[in-house]
């Protein structure tokens, strides 16, 4: 027999309790008010854009790995291919219109993500395998063709991407437009489409998910291409602000990527996870970065806070899923 | 201390227990006898659980006191239990499947006493064991390659690796075929000779009048009264269990068949199981029984069908068309559904809401081109399935996870009847389902049927089978052994189409 009494725990109640629901945003608006007091600089519009700007595209690369932790899977390749897909922006746009290498990286992102969601979804390599081959294949691949050394490109028909990657509008930088508007649109489908009731069905049942007729295997090849797409995306980010594509650029960001999701209450195991939550979990961790830097404390124990900071939001979802 | 020579192995009384304002057991009374078969009864939620759970230490009474031989005991934890002899298999089996028999028979001392593991003596220990229960079990098999029987059996061997008084069933046969239960039955006999008290907790009631010595039926968490077996009838117990009169058990059917078939399977022979030359026909308005023992490729041949394994050769016509099915997704297309018996695992999505639960096969019905959801639309269907299919749930944004089994099939049933299946296969449709959800979901069957749906369940259950179905085919061995019309319905003939012999005159 099914044991249907419920455990009636005794449910925390009020402010506790919504503190529990809403932890991660409560982590965050906790950072940014022990931020405030702790340095007289944060608050400068300076400081803030620059923070947007870091996050930028991690946070973009973090909404591809949002998608596929959705299912259940992982996506190991996701700083290997800014990487790669950086240095090949700085190359197209060096032959190419503008629009064109834009694209072009897209669609190189897209087709390198698929090669992990065939991997995945037809040949039944487990993602953490797939996606590990694909991350030193695109971080090799990223070295060769860039010779070892960052590829620089400085104007496109007297337009500086630069310029475009560093100014603001409306006093949001333009960069973090983007990832914003990524973020939006990523979390308008997961509430509104059925595309994120298929995915997180998958991830929280892939055989009932099958024997409900959902075509399994092509979404899982799907959520892989879209994460590609997505650091591509990231990578024109990243190498507009600097101008250059660096074999070194992406380095540990699938962590980083997997880590802001997990602090956004993402559930590893698949079928649990929101966007806006996980935007949470990259600005969590961008804050740290910097007022930790603010406070000129160097690099090496910021790396220790970070880590605490998993822990602590880990433990605390814990209380939610009582 | 009352007296040591008291009738009664084990007496719980007053007992009572609550989970914050919800009040479980109210001054329950339970007494067992040495060497006595005792079923305890209820529905689900009726306080079975909670209560074997106090005896075995996993939760703590809140008012009562259990003595054990005359002596008041008080386990705090499963381990205390075990040390006084009180042990529990669970209906989720709990074997580690890596591991041998024997491993698993020891595992909660493998370690204890030495730093070297004596394989030789834990092995000739673990088939001692099993020889002396009478079990056919080799002690260095995987348990991995054992059938599910097996893995019961040796459940119940570890559970008497230690020096077992008390020894607690629940639900054990719920995966069995009549032939596995029987063996078990013989097992537990041996078990009562040797003067160990058994607690049988399941829901097959014609089990408990098998086997048991006395019942007792727990309804709402108040104990209705324990008695001998010998004095009361099915529907005395079932009065006990539900509080009221059950009348039907199962719907009266009135059959109004099509002439031609709605579904037809030729010849149908899978690739990677056994399942070979399987062909049958159901009209619309039917219900097809399927019965067999275990292992006869009930569950591969709904597979079979419906795209989730794959075919060799063969046909399956809807509706006088030949259909392809080569996936789930295909078998969906046509409006074919299946209902898994693997509830968990295959049937339901346990942390996601009834609200998805049902819409997972309608999505393009409740979305646009775009893949947007139109929520009013949805909230309007999964609502109205609700109320059809009685599912006792405060919203339909509950999770799964949180309802009865009873309730949890209902939903696996609700994702099929949101997209009007023309073929619906149900495979086992009231496994772990308490009496009150299975007479709502036998007259759902009829409904269903009712409505022009071919309806195809199979069940172990051979009483279940002969109530609901119109005609039944028995399997063995992969294949369609005999076929049996109503009036030739009873469970001899079943079982020997089941193991392959021709009906008596």
């Amino acid at each position: 027999m099914a044991s249907t009494e419920k455990t009636q725990q005794s449910s925390p109640t009020g402010l506790l309790h919504f503190l529990i629901k809403y932890n991660t945003i409560f982590i965050f608006v906790l950072l940014v008010i022990f931020s405030a007091f702790i340095s007289d600089v944060f608050f400068t519009s300076v400081n803030l854009s620059n923070l947007l700007k870091q996050v930028s595209g991690i946070g973009i690369v973090s909404i591809g790995m949002l998608i596929v932790i959705l299912t259940g899977g992982i996506d190991l390749s996701v700083g290997s291919m800014v990487a790669l897909l950086a240095v090949a922006f700085a190359m197209f746009i060096n032959i190419f219109a503008l629009p064109l290498a834009v694209l072009m990286t897209i669609i190189i992102g897209f087709g390198l993500g698929s090669v992990s969601g065939y991997l995945v979804a037809y040949q039944k390599i487990a993602p953490f395998i797939a996606t590990l081959a694909l991350m030193t294949i695109a971080r090799g691949m990223a070295f060769i063709y860039s010779k070892g050394s960052p590829v620089t490109f400085e104007t496109y028909g007297g337009l500086h991407m630069s310029n475009f990657a560093n100014n603001s509008t409306l006093g949001i930088p333009n960069i973090a437009i983007v990832f914003l508007l990524i973020v939006g649109l990523t979390a308008v489908m997961l509430r509104y489409n059925v595309f994120s009731r298929i995915i997180i069905a998958i991830g929280s049942n892939e055989e009932a998910s099958r024997l409900s007729g959902i075509k399994v295997n092509k979404y899982k090849f799907l959520v892989y291409a879209i994460s590609g797409a997505l650091a591509a995306i990231a990578a024109i980010v990243v190498a507009s602000r600097t101008n250059l594509g660096s074999p070194n650029m992406g380095m540990a960001w699938e962590l980083d990527a997997i880590a802001a999701v997990v602090i956004g209450g993402a559930s590893l195991n698949g079928g649990k996870g929101s966007a806006i939550n996980t935007l949470m979990g990259v600005l969590i961790l961008g804050l740290i970065g910097n007022i930790l830097n603010l406070l000129n404390v160097p690099s090496y124990p910021q790396q220790v806070v970070k880590g605490g900071i998993i822990i602590f939001a880990v433990l605390l979802q814990r209380f939610e899923n009582k | 201390m009352t007296n040591t020579t008291s009738e009664f192995r084990l007496e719980m009384s007053g007992i009572s227990k609550n989970f914050g304002i919800v009040s479980v057991l109210k001054n329950v009374n339970l007494n067992v006898k040495h060497g006595e078969i005792h079923a305890l009864l209820g529905e689900n939620g009726a306080g079975k659980s909670t209560l074997i759970k106090i005896l075995s230490g996993v939760h703590q009474k809140d008012a009562g006191q259990v003595l054990l031989n005359g002596e008041l005991i008080n386990p705090k934890n499963t381990h205390d239990g075990q040390v006084l002899g009180i042990n529990v298999v669970y209906q989720e089996l709990s074997l580690v499947n890596d591991l041998s028999v024997a491993e698993n028979i020891y595992l909660h001392k493998l370690g204890a006493s030495k730093f070297w593991m004596d394989w030789k003596q834990i092995n000739a220990d673990a088939q001692a064991l099993l020889d002396s229960l009478g079990f056919d079990i080799d002690a260095t098999a995987k348990v991995r390659d054992l059938s599910i029987v097996q893995k019961q059996l040796v459940e119940i061997a570890k559970a008497l690796s230690e020096d077992t008084k008390i020894l607690v069933l629940d639900e054990p046969t719920t995966v069995f075929d009549p032939t596995d239960t029987q063996k078990l039955f013989d097992n537990l006999y041996r078990l009562k000779e040797k003067g160990i008290s058994i607690i049988y907790i399941s829901h097959h009631l014609e089990e408990i009048f098998k086997i048991a010595d006395t019942v007792t039926v727990l309804r709402d968490g108040i104990n209705t009264g324990s008695r001998p077996v010998k004095e009361v009838d099915t529907d005395d117990v079932i009065q006990l269990m539900i509080g009221r009169e059950l009348k039907d058990l199962y719907p009266s059917r009135n059959l109004e068949l099509s002439e031609a078939p709605v579904f037809e399977v030729k010849n149908l022979t899978a690739q990677d199981t056994f399942v070979h030359d399987v062909s049958f026909s159901v009209k619309a308005g039917e219900v097809l029984g399927i019965a067999g023992l275990g292992g006869s490729g009930r569950t591969e041949t709904v597979k079979l069908i419906f795209g989730a394994d794959k075919k060799k050769s063969g046909e399956i016509i809807l509706n006088g068309k030949e259909i392809k099915t080569n996936s789930p997704a295909d078998a969906v297309g046509y409006e074919i559904g299946l209902v898994s018996e693997n509830r968990k695992e295959e049937g339901v999505f346990l942390p996601l809401s009834i609200q998805h639960n049902i819409s997972v096969t309608d999505f393009k019905a409740i979305s646009g081109k775009s893949g947007f959801i139109h929520k009013e639309k949805e909230n309007k269907n999964v609502r109205s399935l609700i109320k059809k299919l009685n599912i006792k749930t405060p919203s339909s944004e509950t999770p799964v996870k949180n309802l009865s089994g009873g309730n949890q099939q209902k939903v696996a049933l609700a994702k099929w009847l949101s997209i009007d299946s023309k073929v619906i296969l149900i495979d086992e449709p009231t496994r772990g389902v308490d009496v009150g959800a299975k007479v709502e979901i036998y007259h759902l069957i009829n409904e269903v049927a009712k409505k022009g749906v071919g309806v195809i369940v199979i069940s172990s259950d051979m009483p279940e089978i002969m109530g609901i179905a119109d005609r039944i085919l028995v399997m063995q061995e992969g294949t369609i052994y005999g076929e049996l019309s109503k009036d030739e319905f009873s469970e001899e003939n079943i079982l020997r189409y089941a193991i392959g012999k021709p009906l008596k005159n």
